[in-house]
């Protein structure tokens, strides 16, 4: 009976502890199931990051070529304009010169000849001095000059929009990266808003700059979306304490309470479907936290949104001399 | 310029001044109007007769489509380019569905060829009577209807079928899956309208559109495509004229509207042929005829009786 009685206690026992084993396993595997979801989503939010940098590269090749094609339009039509000029200007110097070799070939001595030579002379000179093609020339050309600084700053904005050069902790100027991701979004800007700068003396930070770039044009992008029917967009940088800060406003729609605290959620897009993936506000968070920056948002329904950034001045940096 | 002709009138609408001061200088031997403001430039277009509008697109007050289709409407003798640094495509389907452009050029612009295109375009403005826009006449209507056919290039069952439930009941609708059989129809029956997708299963019907337009320009087409890619739609106004531009999935109305337009035009310029030069793009190159349109169908395309056509014909 004893017997009977320690066998079943054993046998409970026993099975206990293979429950217990295998709830431990299970509870295991549960783990490494969620460190793998973990580390799938850390990638995934990699990948997410890297494709919308792509696709903020595609709009910045879009606007930055768009940009570009108006300078090099009449720069390249003046060039070849001021060679007509110029050609056609030298037939009236030829022909001036002719007439001096006529002068100073002839017998100045009889009277008749001479004044038949000051007649061709004066008419030729009055030609020369009187050709408007010199002057035009010189306006197409100091056209020209403004054209091609114009395109070599976007150059250096590409440049420094893209950083090809680097993709890691950088020191920055935040003001740079606010130039830089201004021109990429002139394109979508330019026809109906007007940008105000006040760009303000800052200390450098450290920073990935493609990074903060693509959260510069992305809320420069949102508060163009925001003021589909003009608007003015604002672009302030100032240094607040241990921080500097960059706030972007727009005096657009704003946004409605009840949306608020959902903005910088994943996926959430107010958006119809397949325009906006959702996802520009809850990357430009995700870098502004990775800098160890912060971000605020005010917004007044109908008057307009306001986001501002912030991030840590290192204060190492600040003792050392410049 | 030879000194019997008077001088060209082109007026130049950008908002960047130093495009409108290279544009100024290169047509220097022209009477050149320009201005940074679209309103102004349609009083401008209209005041000064001008012959040719050349737009830019992209422009803060108004885009340049709009201030085309209004110069359209205020001055329809004038001929209209598009000059834009930007192949956005709503602006390349705008400029053929509202603007109704001759050409599109891409800044930055050749010289010299901009100044064939202006040049061309104003003595075609000069020289060419204007056909209005309106559909075929109630009275006139049963009669287009009886000798009027449309040709559809399509090999997409589904839109065949969409097309045949919008437009059967009002015309003659031919439906054919590849150029050698479009010809065929061609040859057979007297045809104002092509709709055509921009190519099919077995390749592309661009080729086709835009040599059937360089031939026998009265024939309006209508291209009705998936394959939508700014590029094409350039090309198609440049090198086909091409009518009206659509994007599928395609809809009754703006189907039925296209058309209806379509073969108002195609009957307008059958009692007055001369008025299909505006429409006109010169033959490509044989070096870009693909070798499959270059042989014998080119000849057919070539050859295709005026009696068919409907019209005597012009060259």
């Amino acid at each position: 009976m004893l017997e009977i009685i320690l066998g079943t206690a054993c046998l409970i026992l026993a099975g206990v502890a293979v429950v217990a084993h295998l709830s431990a396993k299970r509870a295991r595997t549960r783990v490494i199931e969620l460190s793998a979801d973990l580390e799938k989503m850390q990638s995934t939010q990699s990948q997410v990051i890297h494709t919308t940098k792509l696709a903020s590269l595609g709009q910045m090749i879009a606007g930055v070529a768009h940009e570009m094609n108006t300078p090099i339009g009449f720069v390249k039509s003046n060039v070849e304009v001021v060679r007509e000029l110029m050609n056609e200007h030298r037939v009236l110097v030829g022909k001036c010169v002719q007439g001096f070799d006529m002068m100073l070939a002839a017998d100045l001595a009889r009277p008749e000849s001479a004044a038949a030579i000051r007649r061709t002379l004066s008419k030729v000179r009055n030609a020369l001095a009187n050709d408007a093609r010199l002057p035009d020339a010189d306006e197409l050309l100091k056209d020209s000059v403004d054209g091609l600084v114009q395109i070599a700053n976007l150059v250096k904005n590409l440049k420094g929009f893209a950083r090809v050069d680097s993709d890691g902790m950088d020191l920055l100027d935040l003001n740079e990266c606010v130039e830089s991701a201004l021109t990429i979004a002139a394109h979508q800007l330019r026809d109906r808003i007007d940008v105000v700068k006040e760009l303000g003396n800052l200390p450098k930070i450290h920073g990935i700059a493609s990074q903060i770039n693509q959260v510069l044009l992305n809320l420069i992008t949102n508060a163009g979306q925001a003021m589909e029917d003009g608007g003015k967009l604002s672009l302030i940088s100032r240094r607040a304490g241990d921080m500097v800060e960059v706030e972007v406003s727009d005096t657009g729609k704003g946004i409605p309470d009840k949306i608020l605290p959902k903005i910088f959620d994943p996926f959430f897009t107010t958006k119809p479907v397949g325009e906006g993936t959702g996802l520009g506000l809850s990357i430009v968070h995700k870098i502004v936290q990775g800098h160890g920056g912060t971000i605020k948002v005010r917004t007044t329904p109908e008057k307009g949104s306001s986001f501002t950034i912030s991030f840590p001045v290192d204060h190492a940096l600040l003792k050392q001399p410049a | 310029m030879t000194m019997s002709e008077p001088q060209i009138r082109v007026l130049f609408i950008d908002d960047e001044a130093r495009i409108l001061r290279a544009l100024k200088a290169l047509f220097r031997d022209c009477e050149v109007y320009a201005t940074v403001d679209p309103a102004e430039a349609i009083r401008l277009a209209r005041v000064h007769d001008v012959d040719v509008v050349v737009c830019d697109q992209r422009m803060p007050k108004m885009q340049g489509v709009e201030v085309l289709r209004e110069i359209r409407l205020a001055h329809p003798r004038c001929m209209r380019v598009l000059l834009t640094g930007y192949a956005d495509l709503n602006a390349v389907l705008g400029s053929v569905n509202e603007g109704e452009v001759f050409r599109y050029v891409s800044k930055p612009w050749d010289n010299n060829e901009l100044r064939g295109i202006v040049r061309l375009a104003a003595k075609i403005s000069r020289d060419t009577p204007v056909v209005l826009d309106k559909p075929v006449e109630e009275r006139d209507r049963e009669q287009a209807r009886r000798q009027v056919g449309i040709l559809v290039i399509e090999d997409n069952a589904e839109t065949q079928q969409r097309m045949r439930e919008i437009l059967q009941p009002h015309y003659q609708v031919r439906f054919v899956t590849s150029p050698e059989r479009a010809l065929q129809v061609l040859e057979q029956h007297e045809t104002g309208v092509i709709i055509s997708e921009t190519a099919g299963q077995h390749g592309d019907f661009t080729a086709l559109i835009k040599t059937l337009k360089q031939y026998h320009p009265h024939i309006a087409t209508v291209v009705v495509t998936d394959r939508a890619n700014a590029q094409v739609a350039i090309d198609l106004i440049n090198e086909g004229q091409v009518f009206r531009l659509l994007l599928k999935p395609v809809r009754m109305g703006s189907c039925r509207l296209s058309v209806d337009a379509a073969v108002g035009r195609y009957w307008q310029l059958k009692q007055n042929p001369q008025a299909a030069r505006r429409y006109f793009v010169a033959p490509s190159p044989d070096a870009l005829i693909p070798t499959w349109l270059a042989g014998s169908l080119l000849q057919r395309i070539r050859l295709l009786p005026s009696r068919l056509l409907g019209i005597a014909r012009a060259h």
